[in-house]
C-alpha cells in the first residue's frame, strides 16, 4: 500500500477561524468568551442501542425514554446515557473512548438475554452544545417545544423539529460549583449538522452566541 | 440627512409646551421628508403627530373617490394616514415612529396629493356605486384583461419596487402560562396578579407605550400608570412586547402574535400556546356617521387627546367637540388648556351634528338646530366599540346591548381558557375595572395552573392531577350611553378604509343583500385595513335601519384572524430550509464543482466537462461522492423475512460476504425503490437505497414491521451519513484501490457482487461493495463519514499517475444510460410497475408472498402494459429531450422519452422510453414529438444497454 498521511477525521462542522487537532479530530480552535456559546461536540463517541423500552436493558443502562443518566461506575462509566427514543438509548463517550464503550455497551446487550443491538453512529451523527442562560430563547426561535422547567426540566431529553431538523434535544446544565448554567446537547444526522449549526448560530446573534469552546468542555 | 436641493418646512407651528405624559424627546430634532419636504420631528414623534405638529392636515386620498382624508383616530386603525415609506407601502403613519432620514410621500396620488388627477372619481361616483366591481365588469369577457389593467392604475395601495432589500422577518414559539392581550390599566393589573400567583406571563401591546388611555389622561391616570407599569417592569415573571398584537387566536388558546420594532427584524411572528388567554384590548372609540365626516379635520375625541397629551400637537385652533360622555367632556377640557376655542355639542342634551363643510379639511360645521359655526376640527365623542375579536375567535359571539350602546362579550360562551378584562368587557372607574382584573389574573394563573397539572398528568410517572373547575370572575357593569350612529342614514362615510358610504349600505339592503354578511362582502363595508373595528357597529345599524330590525336582531359580522392586518413577510416568518452536505463538499467547493440541487442535498453535477468525465471512467479511472446513497444498518435473526417481504426477488440464501440486487415495489406493484443489500455478518445486513428514497424506505420497512410483523426480531438504524461513500470507477480502479487497502481485490477472491470490510487509506471500518451503477469495473466504499474527506483526497493523490478524476452526477447519469441502468422516478413513475420496467428476471412470483406480489401476479398474467425500452435516435444530431412524447397510431400518444443524452462512448444519441407493448419489440421504429414541434425517428433496442450489455467489463 501507498504511504499517505495519518487519517484525520472531521466533525460535520466547519466555522471560519483557525483550526486545531487533538486526539486524531480536526475541529475549529475558536475560544468562546461570551454568555451563550455553541461548541462541537462531533468527536464524542455515539453509540444508539436498541432494545425492549422496559427490560433487563433499560436497567442497566439506567435511564428511559425521555431522561438521562450518568453512571458512575461500571461500564458506562463517565458516560452520558439518554433515553432518546421508546426503547432506544443514545451512550454518549469522551473521544477515543469508542472501543471499550462499544464493548462495555455489547456486553450489556449480550448479557441482558433480550433481542438488543448497539450501533456505533460517531460519524454518522453532528452533535453540538448550547450554552448559556439564553439557549432557552435561541432554541424558542428554531423549536416549537415549551423548553421551561416545568415540561424539560434538568436531564430531560425529547426529539423534535429544531430549525425543520429531526433533532435529538437533550438539557444538561452544565454545573460550576453552587452555579448552573443552562445547556443543550443538540443531536442531528450528520449530513444537516453544518445547517443546523448555522441556523443556530442565526438565530442566536441578537442574544450575542459565540462559536467555540469556553475551556475544556466534557461531555 | 437632507437630500441636496430639497425643500424645508419651516419650524413647526403646531408644537406645544411640555405636557406631563408627552413621549417626545425634545432634547433631540430628527429630519425627515414628507412629499418631497424636509420636516423636523422629535424622538418618539410618529410620522403622523410630527406631520401634525407641521400643520399638515390632508395625509391620503381616498380608495375610491380620491377624497382629501386628514387624521381620524391618530392611532394604528388610522385609515386616513397609511402612506409609503422607503420602499415599504401600506404603512401606519400614525403608529409608525418617524426615524431619521425618512422618505415618507402619500400613495397613489398623481401628480400630487394636494392636486390629485383621480380626485376626478368624485364627480363618476354614480358610477362607481354599491357593487359595481359586480356590475361593471362582467361582459365581454374578453375584455377582462383589459379591466384588469386599467383597475390595478387606481389600486389604492403603495409600490413595492422590484428591487427592494427583502428584509428578514423571524419567528418564535412561547408557551406562557397567561397571555395577556393589551396593556392598559387592565391588562397591566391583569398580568401583575397573574406573575404574583405564580404565573409565566407575557404581556402583548400594540403600541409603544404601556398604559392604554391612562397615558393621555388626567394626572390620577399618569399616577396610576406609573404605579403599574413600574411594577409590571418589577416582575419577572411578566415578558413585555410593545408594539405587538396578538392577531389570532385558535383552538386551545394557539395564538399568533406579530411583534415589531425589534433591531434588524422587520417582523416576527410568535406562536404562543397559551394556558389562559386575558382579553384587555379596550375600546375603540367609534366615528360618527353625518355628512362630510371624512374632511380633515374631523377626528375622534381619543386621537385629540393622543396628539394633545402624547406627541404635545395642537390639532386645531377652534373647534367644535361633538360629546356623549366623559371622555368627549376631557377632550374639550384638553383642547381648552391648550389655548383652543371650544364650542361643546352634548349629545346628551339632544343637539346632534349633521354636517362638516370645507375645501381640503374642515371650515364650519351645521348643527341640527340649524346653526353653523366656523371651525378648523371638529370632535366626535358618541361611543365606543368592543373589539372583541379575539373573543369571536374564542367562539364567544358578543351580544349587543342598546343600554350601552356596544356589543359585549357573553361570559357565557366565553370558554374557560379564555377571560376578558376591562373596558371591553364593561365599565367601571379605575379602581373597580383594576381590581376586576386583579381578580381575573388571579383566576388566569389559577386555569392556567389546573390545565398544566392536567398535562403533566399525562406523561409517564407524571402525578395524579385533581380537575379544578374554573371559578366565574364577577361581571363589571355596564354605563349608559346614548345610541349614536349617524346624523341621518344617508349623508357621510361608513367606511373610510373603502369609500363606503351610508347611501351604499341601504342601496345594498334595497338590492336584496340584507344581513350584515352579505351587505359586507357585496359593498366591502368593514373589509378594509380597519377590518371592521371602527365600521361594523355602524354598518349594522344602518342595516338595522333599512330592514327595520333592531341592531341586536341584525347581529354584527364575524370576526376572524387576522384581528389586524399583517404582512406576509410576518407569515412567512423566518425560512427554514434545510441543506445536506457530504464529507467531501469542501473538496467540492474548492474544485469549483457545479452544484446540482438534489432534494435537500447538495452534489456536485460535474467540474467543468461531465464527457470528459465519462470518457475517463471509460478509459482510467475516476470517483464519484455517492454519499447520498441511502443506507440502512439492519441487524437480528429475521432480517432475512424482511428482505423477502420487501423485495421482489429472492434473498433466503444470501450468504456472509455476498451482494445482491433488490427491487422493491408498493402494494400496487409499482416500483418504489432499488439498491443492493450485502450481508456483513451472521445477523448484520447493511441495505443501500437510492438517494431520494432513503427515507422512504425506512418508513417503509418501519411500518411492515410495527404494524404486520412486530414479532420479527429486526432492528433498523439509519446510517446513510454514517459513511462518506465513494465510488471508484473504471478499468484502473482495482490497481488504484490496491495501493490504499488491505482488502484482497484479486477477482477471484472479492468478485463481482461481493463486499469486504477492511481498512482504506489507514481508516478502519470500511465496508467495499463490488458493484456499479457504471458498467465498468469499480468498487463502492462505504468509510466512516468523518474520514470522508481523507479517504477522497488520498485516492486523488494515489490516483494521479493513472489518470484519476472525480466525475459527478451527470456523467454518472450518461455511464448509466449507456449501460441501460433506470432510475427509479425518472424511467419509472407512479404507475410503473415492475414487469413495465423489464423486471421479468427480478421478480419471483414463486415466492409466497411479498409487498406487491398480487398487482405483478395480476399483471404478469395480463401481459399488455407499457415497457421500459432502449431507444436510438435514427438521426445522430437529434437528441429528443426527456418526456418528449412518443406519438404512433394516427397521432396517439403511445409513449414518452424517459432519459436521453449523447453519449460520449458511443458517439450518438441513446434513450430510455416508455413505449405501449405492441410498440417495444427490438427494431420497431417510433416518431417522436419534439419540443419545436418536429418529429424524430428513433428505434427500440434490443437491450436497455447500449454499451456493453453482456457486463463484461464490470466482471473483470
Amino acid at each position: 500500500m501507498s504511504d499517505i498521511a495519518a487519517p484525520i477525521a472531521r466533525t460535520a462542522l466547519s466555522f471560519p477561524g483557525p483550526l486545531r487537532t487533538v486526539d486524531g479530530w480536526e475541529t475549529t480552535a475558536r475560544h468562546a468568551t461570551g454568555g451563550l456559546r455553541l461548541t462541537d461536540l462531533g468527536p464524542l463517541v455515539k453509540l444508539t442501542v436498541r432494545g425492549p423500552a422496559d427490560g433487563s436493558v433499560r436497567t442497566a443502562l439506567g435511564t428511559s425514554f425521555g431522561r438521562t443518566a450518568r453512571p458512575r461506575g461500571g461500564p458506562l462509566a463517565g458516560a452520558l446515557v439518554v433515553g432518546s427514543g421508546p426503547g432506544e438509548w443514545l451512550v454518549l463517550g469522551a473521544p477515543g473512548t469508542g472501543g471499550e464503550l462499544l464493548a462495555g455497551v455489547g456486553a450489556i446487550v449480550a448479557d441482558s438475554g433480550e433481542f438488543a443491538s448497539v450501533v456505533d453512529v460517531t460519524h454518522g451523527r453532528a452533535l453540538v452544545r448550547l450554552t448559556g442562560e439564553a439557549a432557552p430563547l435561541l432554541l424558542s426561535k428554531v423549536c416549537a417545544i415549551d423548553l421551561t422547567d416545568r415540561v424539560v426540566p434538568n436531564g430531560s431529553a425529547f426529539r423534535s423539529s429544531v430549525a425543520r431538523v429531526v433533532t435529538d434535544v437533550v438539557r444538561d446544565d452544565r454545573a460550576d460549583g453552587a452555579a448552573r448554567t443552562r445547556s443543550y446537547l443538540l443531536h442531528c444526522e450528520r449530513s444537516s449538522g453544518q445547517y443546523l449549526a448555522d441556523s443556530l448560530v442565526d438565530a442566536g446573534i441578537e442574544y450575542g452566541i459565540e462559536v467555540g469552546a469556553a475551556a475544556a468542555d466534557p461531555i | 440627512m437632507t437630500r441636496p436641493g430639497a425643500r424645508r418646512r419651516a419650524a413647526a407651528d403646531h408644537r406645544l409646551g411640555a405636557r406631563p405624559g408627552e413621549v417626545i424627546d425634545r432634547s433631540r430634532t430628527i429630519e425627515f421628508r414628507w412629499n418631497g419636504v424636509t420636516h423636523t420631528a422629535h424622538p418618539g414623534d410618529t410620522i403622523a403627530s410630527a406631520l401634525a405638529a407641521a400643520g399638515v392636515r390632508m395625509f391620503a386620498r381616498s380608495y375610491k373617490y380620491h377624497r382629501p382624508r386628514g387624521l381620524l383616530t391618530a392611532d394604528i386603525f388610522d385609515p386616513g394616514a397609511i402612506l409609503q415609506v422607503g420602499d415599504e407601502p401600506n404603512v401606519r403613519a400614525a403608529h409608525r415612529l418617524v426615524e431619521p432620514g425618512m422618505d415618507v410621500r402619500s400613495q397613489n396620488t398623481w401628480p400630487s396629493l394636494r392636486y390629485d388627477v383621480k380626485a376626478v372619481n368624485q364627480l363618476a361616483g354614480r358610477f362607481l356605486a354599491t357593487g359595481f366591481y359586480y356590475k361593471t365588469f362582467i361582459k365581454p369577457e374578453r375584455l377582462w384583461p383589459t379591466y384588469e389593467k386599467v383597475l390595478r392604475q387606481f389600486v389604492h395601495a403603495g409600490e413595492v419596487p422590484p428591487d427592494s432589500e427583502q428584509p428578514y422577518f423571524d419567528k418564535r414559539y412561547a408557551h406562557p402560562d397567561v397571555l395577556v392581550a393589551g396593556g392598559g390599566p387592565a391588562g397591566l393589573a391583569a398580568a401583575l396578579s397573574a406573575a404574583r400567583a405564580g404565573a409565566r406571563v407575557m404581556l402583548v401591546e400594540q403600541e409603544h407605550q404601556l398604559g392604554g388611555h391612562l397615558r393621555w389622561g388626567d394626572a390620577d391616570d399618569l399616577r396610576l400608570r406609573d404605579e403599574l407599569v413600574a411594577a409590571v417592569e418589577a416582575e419577572a415573571g411578566i415578558e413585555v412586547l410593545t408594539d405587538s398584537v396578538v392577531a389570532a387566536r385558535y383552538d386551545d388558546n394557539w395564538l399568533a402574535l406579530v411583534q415589531r420594532g425589534l433591531p434588524h427584524v422587520a417582523e416576527r411572528l410568535i406562536k404562543a400556546r397559551a394556558g389562559t388567554l386575558v382579553v384587555a384590548a379596550g375600546l375603540i372609540e367609534r366615528p360618527y356617521v353625518f355628512a362630510g365626516n371624512d374632511l380633515p379635520g374631523v377626528m375622534l375625541s381619543t386621537a385629540v387627546r393622543r396628539l394633545l397629551n402624547l406627541y404635545a400637537v395642537r390639532p386645531g385652533r377652534r373647534a367644535v367637540v361633538f360629546t356623549a360622555n366623559p371622555e368627549g367632556d376631557a377632550a374639550a377640557a384638553d383642547l381648552r388648556a391648550a389655548g383652543v376655542d371650544v364650542v361643546e355639542v352634548d349629545a346628551r342634551h339632544g343637539r346632534t351634528v349633521v354636517r362638516a363643510t370645507g375645501r381640503g379639511g374642515v371650515e364650519a360645521v351645521e348643527l341640527s338646530d340649524g346653526s353653523r359655526i366656523e371651525a378648523d376640527l371638529l370632535v366626535t365623542a358618541i361611543g365606543w366599540t368592543a373589539p372583541t375579536s379575539l373573543l369571536n375567535m374564542s367562539g364567544a359571539n358578543p351580544v349587543y346591548r342598546p343600554d350601552a350602546a356596544r356589543f359585549v362579550p357573553d361570559p357565557g360562551a366565553t370558554p374557560d381558557g379564555v377571560i376578558a378584562v376591562g373596558g371591553i368587557a364593561g365599565d367601571g372607574t379605575r379602581e373597580e375595572l383594576v381590581a376586576h382584573a386583579e381578580a381575573a389574573g388571579r383566576e388566569a394563573a389559577a386555569r392556567a395552573s389546573a390545565l398544566a397539572a392536567v398535562h403533566a398528568a399525562g406523561r409517564p410517572d407524571g402525578p395524579a392531577a385533581t380537575p379544578r373547575p374554573a371559578e366565574p370572575v364577577p361581571a363589571l357593569g355596564l354605563r349608559h350611553h346614548p345610541e349614536l350612529f349617524y346624523a341621518t342614514p344617508t349623508g357621510g362615510f361608513v367606511d373610510m378604509s373603502e369609500d363606503v358610504s351610508a347611501k351604499d349600505i341601504l342601496t345594498a339592503v334595497k338590492e336584496g343583500y340584507d344581513s350584515s354578511e352579505l351587505v359586507k362582502r357585496y359593498t366591502t363595508a368593514t373589509m378594509g385595513p380597519a377590518q371592521g373595528k371602527l365600521e361594523t357597529v355602524n354598518t349594522v345599524a344602518l342595516v338595522a335601519h333599512a330592514t327595520g330590525k333592531t341592531i341586536a336582531e341584525t347581529g354584527a359580522t364575524t370576526w376572524r384572524p387576522m384581528y389586524t392586518p399583517i404582512t406576509l413577510g410576518a407569515l412567512a416568518g423566518r425560512k427554514f430550509e434545510p441543506v445536506r452536505h457530504s464529507p467531501v463538499q469542501p473538496w467540492h467547493e474548492a474544485h469549483k464543482a457545479t452544484p446540482l440541487i438534489a432534494g435537500q442535498w447538495i452534489r456536485p453535477e460535474h467540474y467543468g466537462d461531465p464527457a470528459a468525465e465519462v470518457r475517463n471512467v471509460r478509459a482510467g479511472v475516476g470517483i464519484i461522492d455517492v454519499t447520498p446513497i441511502g443506507k440502512l444498518d439492519l441487524q437480528g435473526p429475521d432480517v432475512p423475512k424482511l428482505l423477502n417481504l420487501l423485495y421482489v426477488n429472492k434473498w433466503s440464501k444470501l450468504g456472509i460476504g455476498r451482494v445482491r440486487y433488490g427491487v422493491m415495489c408498493a402494494e400496487d406493484g409499482v416500483v418504489l425503490d432499488d439498491g443492493v443489500t450485502g450481508r456483513l455478518a451472521e445477523n448484520h445486513y447493511l441495505m443501500s437505497t437510492t438517494s431520494s428514497g432513503a427515507g422512504t424506505v425506512w418508513e417503509w420497512a418501519e411500518n411492515w414491521l410495527q404494524t404486520e410483523h412486530p414479532e420479527w426480531q429486526i432492528h433498523i438504524t439509519p446510517v446513510t451519513t454514517a459513511f462518506a461513500s465513494i465510488n471508484v470507477a473504471g478499468p484502473k480502479s482495482r490497481e488504484l484501490l490496491a495501493r490504499l487497502t488491505d482488502v484482497d481485490l484479486d477477482n477471484t477472491a472479492f468478485g463481482y457482487m461481493n463486499v469486504r470490510t477492511g481498512t482504506i487509506a489507514g481508516v478502519d471500518n470500511c465496508v467495499l461493495w463490488r458493484i456499479g451503477f457504471t458498467g465498468e469495473l469499480s468498487y463502492e466504499l462505504h468509510v466512516p463519514a468523518s474520514y470522508g474527506l481523507h479517504v477522497w483526497e488520498a485516492l486523488m493523490a494515489t490516483g494521479a499517475d493513472l489518470g484519476i478524476a472525480p466525475f459527478g452526477v451527470e456523467a454518472q447519469r450518461i455511464l448509466r444510460l449507456e449501460k441501460g441502468h433506470f432510475i427509479v422516478g425518472q424511467d419509472t413513475d407512479g404507475l410503473t410497475k415492475a414487469y413495465s420496467a423489464g423486471l421479468d428476471r427480478v421478480v419471483k412470483l414463486d415466492k409466497s408472498d411479498f409487498a406487491g406480489k398480487p398487482e405483478l401476479a395480476w399483471q404478469a398474467a395480463r401481459g399488455e402494459y407499457p415497457m421500459l425500452v432502449g431507444l436510438r435516435p435514427l438521426d445522430t444530431s437529434v437528441i429528443p429531450e426527456e418526456a418528449s412524447q412518443i406519438i404512433s397510431d394516427g397521432g396517439y400518444i403511445v409513449g414518452r422519452i424517459t432519459s436521453s443524452r449523447l453519449s460520449p462512448t458511443l458517439g450518438h444519441p441513446i434513450c430510455l422510453g416508455q413505449v405501449d407493448a405492441h410498440l417495444a419489440d427490438p427494431g420497431t421504429r417510433l416518431t417522436v414529438r419534439l419540443r419545436n414541434g418536429s418529429d424524430t425517428t428513433v428505434e427500440v433496442t434490443a437491450e436497455h444497454a447500449h454499451f456493453d450489455p453482456e457486463g463484461e467489463r464490470q466482471r473483470v
